[in-house]
Parts: C-alpha cells; sequence; structure tokens
C-alpha cells in the first residue's frame, strides 16, 4: 500500500537548508490504521504531503498504491489523488456551499453521474454521523461538526487510502474522540489509513501502530 | 459534467459582479463600434457597387449624323467600350418631356429642339475605374463628330474611399475597445481566480482532471464575451430599426440604393462568435498568467 524508502527531505529557504526528514523508512499494509506522532515539527506534515505528492522528497523513492511518486508527471498526480482521502486540521470546507453541496462538488469535479449524487453523499454523511446537517453551511456547524462534514467528503468516493493531518487539532478532548471513532469506523471498513498528530495522549489512546518522528527521523515504530 | 462547469462558470460571474459587467459593457461597446462602421461601410458599399455598374460617359455630337449605324460601329470598336446607345434628338426631347411631366407643355413652345444628339457609352469593367474612364473620354473626345463628353468615375471612387475610411476608423475604434475589453475579462477572471482559490484547491486535491480545474475559467469568459454580444446585436438592432425608416428616403435620393441592410443571420452569428472569442481569450489569458 505504502512503501518509504529512504527518504529525506531538504527544504531551501533563501540560503538556509532546513532538514524536515532524514532517512525515513516503512512500509504500511493494506487496511493498517497507522498514527504518525512526534513533536511539532518533526516532520509529519512533510512527510503526509510527500505521500500525496504535493512534494517530491529530496532523496529516497516512495510507493504510495503501487505508484512510483518520485518520477510521477502531473497528470498522474491527479489519478493518484482520486484513490486518496486527505482532511488537515482546518477543514477546508467551501463557505458558500452547504455541507451536502461541498460533499457533492468533489463527486462532480470527478464526473460523477448526477443521479447518483444523492444516495452517495448521505451513505457518506451516515459513516460520520452528520446525514442531519446535510443542509447546513459551514459557518453554522461545530469545529467537531465541520471536521466531520471534511471526513465525509474525504471519504466520499470510497478511496482505499485516508491521510489525515491533525484533524483533532482544533477539537477539545470529547470532540476528538469522536473523530477518532468515526477515523476508526472508517479503518474497520479496510480503509487503509495514516494519521498524523502531535498529540502524544491521543496517539497512545488509539492502540494502533504509531511511528514517531523526532527531528525528521523515524524514532519509534510499534504497536 | 458539462453542466456542472456552466454552473461553476455562472457563480463565478456571480461572484466577480461589477468587474464582470464592466467587461460585458465594454464587449458591447467595441462590438456595437464595429458592428455600426460595418453596417453604414457595407451600405455605403452597395451603393458604390450600384454606382459602378450605372456609369454612363455621353458623348455629345456636333450635329444629328445621317449614318448613326456607321458613328455607333466606330466607337463599339473603341477599347473599353461595352455598349453604346445612340440618343437622337427628337428622343432626348421625349426624354426631358418625360421629366418634367405635367410642365412638359413648356417644351412645346420652344421655337426649336435645343437638345444635341448624343451617344450613351457604357465602359467595360476595365474602364469603370478613374484613370480607365479619364482614358476612355479622351479616346471618345477625339472622335470628329464630338461636341462634348461627360461623365467620369472620379465621384464613385470619391465614394469608396470614404467607405474605406469608414471602415478603417471601425476596425480601429473597435480594436481598440476589444482590446479594453479582453483586458477588463481578464481583470475580472484574475478576481474570480482569487475567489475561487479555495474550490482550485480543493479539485486538486481530489485529483479533478485540469479539465474541470479551467474550463469554468474559459467558460465564464466566454459568456461574458456572448452577453456582450447578444447586447451588442440587440443595440445595433434597436439602432437600425429606429434610424433606417427616417434614413432610407434620403438615402435613395443621394444613394441611389432603395434600402438599408442590416445583418444577414450569418452575420450577426459571426458577431455572437467575435463576443465569446473575446471573452473567452480574456479568460485564457488571465489563467495563462497565473500559472506559466
Ligand atoms: N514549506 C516549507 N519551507 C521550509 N521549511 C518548512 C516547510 N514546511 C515545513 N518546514 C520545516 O520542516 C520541518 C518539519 O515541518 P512539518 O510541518 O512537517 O512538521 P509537523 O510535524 O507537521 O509539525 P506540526 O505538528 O506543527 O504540524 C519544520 O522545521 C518546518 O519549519
Ligand atoms: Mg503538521
Amino acid at each position: 500500500m505504502i512503501e518509504v524508502h529512504r527518504v529525506s527531505k531538504v527544504y531551501s529557504v533563501g540560503p538556509v537548508k532546513v532538514p524536515a526528514l532524514r532517512e525515513v523508512s516503512f512500509r504500511v499494509s493494506k487496511g493498517e490504521f497507522v498514527v504518525l506522532s512526534g513533536a511539532s515539527g518533526a516532520g509529519k506534515t512533510t512527510l503526509l504531503r510527500l505521500l500525496y505528492r504535493d512534494d517530491r522528497p529530496s532523496e529516497g523513492d516512495i510507493e504510495v498504491l503501487g505508484h512510483e511518486l518520485v518520477p510521477m508527471r502531473r497528470s498522474q498526480v491527479a489519478t493518484l489523488r482520486r484513490s486518496i482521502g486527505i482532511v488537515f486540521q482546518d477543514a477546508k470546507l467551501l463557505p458558500v456551499r452547504t455541507v451536502y453541496e461541498n460533499i457533492a462538488f468533489v463527486l462532480r469535479v470527478l464526473g460523477a453521474p448526477r443521479r447518483e449524487l444523492t444516495a452517495r453523499v448521505f451513505d457518506a454523511l451516515r459513516v460520520v454521523g452528520l446525514s442531519s446537517r446535510a443542509q447546513a453551511y459551514p459557518a453554522q456547524l461545530s469545529q467537531g461538526e465541520a471536521q466531520r462534514a471534511a471526513l465525509a467528503r474525504a471519504i466520499v468516493r470510497r478511496p482505499p487510502l485516508l491521510l489525515a493531518d491533525e484533524p483533532t487539532g482544533n477539537l477539545d478532548d470529547a470532540m476528538a474522540a469522536e473523530i477518532v471513532d468515526v477515523l476508526k469506523d472508517i479503518g474497520a471498513g479496510g480503509t487503509t489509513i495514516v494519521l498524523a498528530t502531535h498529540q502524544a495522549r491521543l496517539a497512545r489512546a488509539l492502540h494502533r501502530r504509531t511511528i514517531t518522528l523526532d527531528g525528521g527521523r523515524v524514532v519509534k515504530d510499534e504497536g | 459534467m458539462l453542466g456542472f462547469l456552466v454552473g461553476e462558470a455562472l457563480r463565478d460571474l456571480r461572484r466577480a459582479g461589477r468587474v464582470a459587467i464592466s467587461a460585458i459593457v465594454l464587449i458591447t461597446l467595441s462590438l456595437a463600434a464595429l458592428g455600426g462602421f460595418w453596417l453604414v461601410s457595407s451600405n455605403l458599399g452597395r451603393a458604390v457597387a450600384q454606382w459602378r455598374d450605372r456609369v454612363r460617359i455621353v458623348v455629345y455630337l456636333k450635329r444629328e449624323p445621317s449614318a448613326p449605324e456607321a458613328v455607333l460601329g466606330r466607337v463599339r470598336a473603341i477599347p473599353g467600350v461595352s455598349g453604346v446607345t445612340y440618343i437622337a434628338k427628337a428622343d432626348a426631347l421625349r426624354a426631358l418631356k418625360q421629366v418634367l411631366g405635367k410642365d412638359a407643355s413648356v417644351v412645346d413652345h420652344l421655337p426649336a429642339n435645343p437638345l444635341p444628339a448624343s451617344l450613351e457609352v457604357t465602359p467595360s469593367a476595365t474602364a469603370a475605374t478613374p484613370e480607365g474612364a479619364r482614358d476612355l473620354v479622351g479616346r471618345l473626345a477625339a472622335l470628329p463628330e464630338a461636341d462634348e463628353v461627360a461623365g467620369s468615375a472620379d465621384w464613385i471612387e470619391r465614394l469608396s474611399q470614404w467607405q474605406r475610411l469608414l471602415a478603417t476608423i471601425g476596425l480601429g475604434v473597435g480594436a481598440v475597445l476589444a482590446v479594453a475589453a479582453i483586458l477588463t475579462v481578464t481583470t475580472a477572471t484574475t478576481l474570480i481566480l482569487h475567489a475561487r482559490r479555495h474550490e482550485t484547491e480543493i479539485m486538486r486535491l481530489v485529483g479533478a482532471p485540469e479539465s474541470a480545474i479551467r474550463l469554468p475559467l474559459l467558460l465564464q469568459g466566454m459568456m461574458q464575451g456572448l452577453a456582450g454580444a447578444v447586447l451588442a446585436s440587440i443595440a445595433l438592432m434597436a439602432g437600425y430599426s429606429l434610424v433606417a425608416p427616417r434614413l432610407e428616403p434620403l438615402v435613395n435620393l443621394t444613394l441611389g440604393i432603395p434600402d438599408l441592410e442590416f445583418f444577414s443571420p450569418f452575420g450577426i452569428l459571426t458577431l455572437l462568435g467575435a463576443g465569446t472569442l473575446l471573452g473567452g481569450l480574456g479568460g485564457w489569458l488571465a489563467r495563462a498568467r497565473r500559472e506559466p
């Protein structure tokens, strides 16, 4: 599913070189739920961005869902992304569209037939427990609800891989626990999940394989 | 999919608001200017073509020839002559009476027929130009029977020069306005790009094809252009139906064309196509600037 082989990433900020990842290697199998933990600045976001080919590694190889990411061309990036659901700390919902429209948007962008929209959107909303808020605008949602809407949008196309970068970062513990439960449900459905978080407590409570980064290095990979 | 793209383009237009409206107004102005000058120039062109057909050179004769056929034969042999008719003194008088209508009786009081016999020469196409006509006039004047030769193609050429001048002014004004229109569409589209950045980000994240990301931009530009072209067509049509009935008698008298013509359906289609093209170009330029 995911193979990261001796990947390093160095950002150049003017003349300054900032090493963000150093010789990172790991594999994730199909259906696994992996937590990527580490303090702020450890390189979690950088690693996730490499996995959905938002950026290229400075060194090393990455294979995701059978695609070699380093030599990948732009048109192939779109193909890769269609198989990956992505959520961030901020929900990135489109403010002038309802929850329903936000989720339907990605289906329509990818050319899904109109008559399938309603059923597929509500399937996704049911998974995240947000069916009753379909007609609400993002501004009318709590942050937990907004994040669940973002999750519904990420999974509406049933991607085999879900990447989540601090999806609970803006939430209080109770709401974070809800999101984690939803993620577990999604994982139980067979989706491979990589969840990045700097909240060590949350990582421990998940009881899942945890890869810990520190200063861009993998310092622990267990569970 | 197309429905979705058009929907997104319409949503973008609403977001661009006033800038999109100014872009549409500018396209309307540029196309109305182009179209207006085009109409004037094409109607003048019709008059020119008609007058070119009707150029006649009249050779007044010193006296009525005893054997007109012989004179006609010699004139027909002159290069540049495509036809010639002989008008006897009596024919000329009859024509004059016809023109005078109810006042024709004054002619009867004349002691003698004062009108000369004449030859009406139709120049061939090559001789209908100013130089050709001048040469022909020279050759006709050299005839021993000729008293005076009247007629030239000069004023027709002047009319035709006016027509060309108008067409050039129209093209110039239209082109300047068209450039302004394209730039305004580009500005509107740049605003839209900004307003759309979240959509674009999501689209890229979920792996939307490039076409789905770019087409709405092109489409909204084309919609601005088409809207402007429709407005320009309506304005031209309104102007035409207002002005034409008032101007036609005058035009009939001075230029000799029976009516003023409007665009053919094909002309309208060309106008609409041109507007759509202008708008699309504006949309496309904004995109190109953003992603070099
Ligand atoms: N675009 C960039 N340009 C330059 N340096 C960057 C860039 N993105 C990240 N970095 C640097 O790379 C290192 C890793 O950053 P990264 O965002 O991956 O950390 P993180 O683990 O996601 O942190 P957080 O928990 O705060 O989100 C940091 O030192 C950061 O300053
Ligand atoms: Mg991060």
